[in-house]
């Protein structure tokens, strides 16, 4: 002990250790890099690189861009579907319109806002899925009904006749409405219920698609489980099939397929977002091969994947197929159709 | 009684009128069965599952009402040590530190100011139960039951006494950590009381070197400090202390009658106990009573000067707002000043939005954190002006008693009264006498 302050020796080593403390402190303090601004830091475990598998296969392509692609004219495309007579529909902004093959304009149906999707019966009628609420018009663009709305939750993304039953996948309430053509709801489908085994529908993004096979059951596109289930009109679920795989034979990022079509052999057309990909499945969902890859769908392909942010984001493509197997691509980024024919064996 | 009850209403409405939700997980991780891709463990812990969630409340409130008990009734600073040493393992290494009670009040801040924000309910019952305790049995929270505490409280070995002045000077920084913590989790800019809190990379196991060390400081000054993140940092622990001044029941250094026997005077490592004062001369009171009339005529200003003060340092502070440093990020490439661009600077140029659009927003929220800024300053302005009153005010005490305000509840000054033995001495006896 100093005597003549009364200070101990164990205060000032106190002191000294805590003076020392606080510098240490504030030099990390300082130091810390709370902004990110040098960098992440993260290991190498960390990096989102999607360039190589954003790379298809040549011999993997099946199909070719046979015909000059449709521009639409609209701000925002959102679906695509075939009529009976092989008529182009598509479904943006405010209207349907109605294109041929060559790209020229047949029809419209001015619409009150802008729809979600739509489907064309064999008898001409147009189903169309608004945000809420089905509106039915004739092909002169009449409407004959305006079904009752879902509420504010609803955001209508699909839409599928058969015979008398209607089907409306509802994105928002993750839900399948199952109507009669009369706007009758009879059933709704897909919730989930352990008792039948139901897991139910993730979608974390507005992406909710279905259509009715030639098997007579309903598909329905289940994009946070990167599947696609098969039930019947009673609600059940029978199977289902597709995995989650960055590579080319299964489904990537968060939340894919987001649309998809049926062929005359009952085979499938998938689109997915993000890593744009259309891609073809058998009936039992194993993979055949791939219509477009990046490559092909966005300009500057792979190069610009690291750029395509916002593209991405849009990048909800639809899909629709006609009796001669033809495939119809719609792109939302640029609102043109494309349009596929499969590659002929030996070419 | 009225008083309590009015408290008790307004932070009932102040709850209600945050939104509060439950979490529910959106959908499951990708599988990457086929390509052997694993996931790298993330530096911040899983969110826990429902049930877990709904457990930790109920050991939180089962660890508040024994601690109460343990403090109030049983005034048994052993066990009040075994109940703190559990709350270190669950509440800090089993849980991880999160969520914790100091954290929540960033969540409740934004839920507060931002209607998108809801809070989950085990962070509202995280931030409110110590709150409740509080207001009816002291600090007990931070006697047991915080985890915080309970690991400062542990390296306490050579305990050195610190002048009241500066006790008081360096607990400004609690209320300007609090007052800047609101400010910042107000406009959305950052939590920092968690991206501070210095125990973290221990609970953890893991983090950033920096906060590792900074928490090795802390600890280091708390070995002869008694918790210094408790008295001089912890924002929680700045309402708690207001809480505590009225709390309906507190802890007491004597069971019965204080004998002023001076035994507890030196025995709480944490200054809080206040010894009693002689009468006030005639000479003194007069002087007083000028002092403090000359204070709260400077009231006004000093708040002022310290709103200016603060303000100042409002463009520094806009800097924690991502959009902000985004924006001035953006700006340096456009002009040319850097060439190379950053991750965020690359994602904003890939989104194709404007420019301008940017520059607005970023301007909007520098703009919130200006005049958030001035009402911090004047907050603090206002702090220090109480407290250079309160200090002018010279009260009278007969008695040895714990400062309601400071106590943290620990116990230590139990065994040092006569009267304490004396009560265990009487307690033995009725337990052996009714054998």
């Amino acid at each position: 002990m100093s005597r003549r302050t009364g200070i101990t020796n164990i205060e000032i080593l106190a002191g000294v250790l805590v003076a020392l403390a606080i510098v240490v402190a504030v030099i990390a303090l300082v130091k810390l890099d709370v902004t990110g601004e040098k960098g992440s830091g993260l290991g190498k475990e960390f990096i989102y690189d999607i360039e190589d598998l954003a790379k298809i296969d040549p011999n993997l392509i099946l199909y070719e861009e046979s015909a000059k692609a449709i521009s639409t004219g609209f701000k925002s495309a959102r679906a695509i579907a075939i009529d009976f007579d092989g008529r182009i529909c598509v479904a943006g902004d405010k209207v349907i319109r109605v294109f041929v093959e060559s790209g020229d304009l047949v029809g419209e149906i001015k619409l009150a806002g802008p729809p979600g999707c739509l489907t064309v019966t064999d008898d001409g009628k147009f189903y169309i899925g608004m945000k809420d609420h089905v509106e039915v018009y004739d092909g002169q663009g009449k409407r004959l009904a305006a079904w009752q709305g879902l509420g504010d939750d609803a955001v209508l993304t699909s839409i599928a006749v058969s015979k008398n039953d209607v089907f409306v996948a509802d994105a928002g309430d993750r839900i399948v409405l199952h109507y009669d053509t009369t706007g009758k709801l009879i059933n709704r489908i897909g919730a989930r219920d352990e008792d039948k085994d139901i897991p139910g529908f993730v979608i974390p993004s507005p992406y909710f698609d279905l259509a009715v096979a030639r098997d007579g059951l309903l598909r329905v596109t289940n994009p946070g489980r990167h599947r696609i289930e098969a039930y019947t009109f009673d609600g059940y679920l029978e199977f289902s099939w597709g995995e989650f795989s960055s590579n080319v034979e299964g489904f990537c990022g968060c939340c894919n397929p987001v649309n998809f079509a049926i062929l005359d052999d009952e085979s499938f057309v998938t689109c997915e977002k993000g890593l744009i990909r259309v891609k073809i499945y058998d009936p039992e969902g194993a993979f055949v091969g791939v219509v477009a890859g990046p490559e092909q769908l966005v300009e500057g392909g792979t190069a610009r994947i690291d750029e395509w942010a916002s593209e991405g984001k849009a990048g909800g493509f639809d899909v629709a197929v006609d009796a001669a197997g033809r495939i119809f691509i719609l792109d939302t980024i640029k609102n043109v159709v494309r349009i596929f024919t499969r590659i002929e064996a030996g070419k | 009684m009225i008083r309590l009850g009015y408290i008790i209403i307004s932070i009932a409405f102040f709850l209600i009128v945050c939104g509060i939700a439950s979490g529910v997980e959106r959908f499951p991780p990708p599988d990457f069965v086929e390509t052997g891709y694993e996931l790298p463990s993330p530096t911040t812990p899983q969110p826990r599952q429902n049930i877990y969630e709904y457990i930790d409340a109920v050991v939180l409130l089962a660890a508040l009402g024994l601690a109460s008990y343990l403090v109030l009734k049983k005034r048994s600073r052993r066990a009040i040590f075994v109940l703190m040493v559990f709350s270190l393992i669950y509440f800090g290494f089993w849980r991880k530190g999160c969520v914790c009670s100091i954290g929540a009040i960033q969540n409740i801040t934004l839920s507060v100011f931002d209607r998108d924000y809801a809070v989950p309910i085990v962070v509202a019952v995280f931030f409110l139960l110590p709150l409740v305790f509080t207001l009816f049995f002291g600090r007990t929270f931070c006697a047991a039951v915080c985890p915080l505490g309970a690991v400062q409280d542990l390296v306490l070995l050579r305990p050195v006494a610190v002048p009241n002045w500066l006790e008081s000077g360096l607990r400004l920084f609690a209320y300007a950590y609090l007052g800047t913590a609101v400010l910042l989790a107000a406009t959305g800019s950052a939590f920092i009381i968690c991206r501070y809190d210095p125990f973290i990379s221990f609970f953890r196991l893991s983090g950033s070197l920096n906060i590792f060390i900074l928490g090795a400081c802390f600890l280091l000054v708390g070995v002869f400090i008694g918790r210094p993140y408790c008295r001089f940092v912890c924002p929680y622990g700045v309402i708690l202390r207001q809480l505590s001044r009225l709390s309906k029941w507190h802890v007491a250094i004597t069971p019965d009658d204080c004998i002023k026997c001076r035994l507890c005077e030196d025995s709480c490592p944490f200054g809080v106990i206040k010894v009693p004062t002689a009468e006030w001369p005639a000479r003194d009171y007069d002087k007083s009573k000028k002092l403090l009339a000359l204070l709260i005529i400077l009231l006004p200003i000093l708040i002022l000067a310290c709103a200016w003060a603060v303000s100042t340092a409002g463009d520094l502070m806009s800097r924690t707002h991502a959009t902000v440093r985004l924006a001035d990020r953006i700006n340096l490439e456009e002009s040319g000043k850097v060439k190379e661009t950053t991750d965020a600077s690359s994602a904003f140029w890939a989104t194709g939005r404007q420019v301008k659009e940017l520059y607005s927003e970023a301007s909007n929220i520098q703009a919130e954190i200006k005049t958030g800024s001035w009402l911090l300053g004047g907050f603090l302005g206002l702090v220090i002006a109480l407290k250079l009153i309160v200090h002018s005010v010279r009260r009278t005490r007969i008695d040895y008693e714990a400062d309601r305000a400071g106590c943290l509840a620990c116990g230590r000054c139990f065994e040092y009264c006569p009267r304490e033995h004396v009560r265990l001495k009487e307690a033995k006896q009725t337990v052996g006498g009714s054998e």
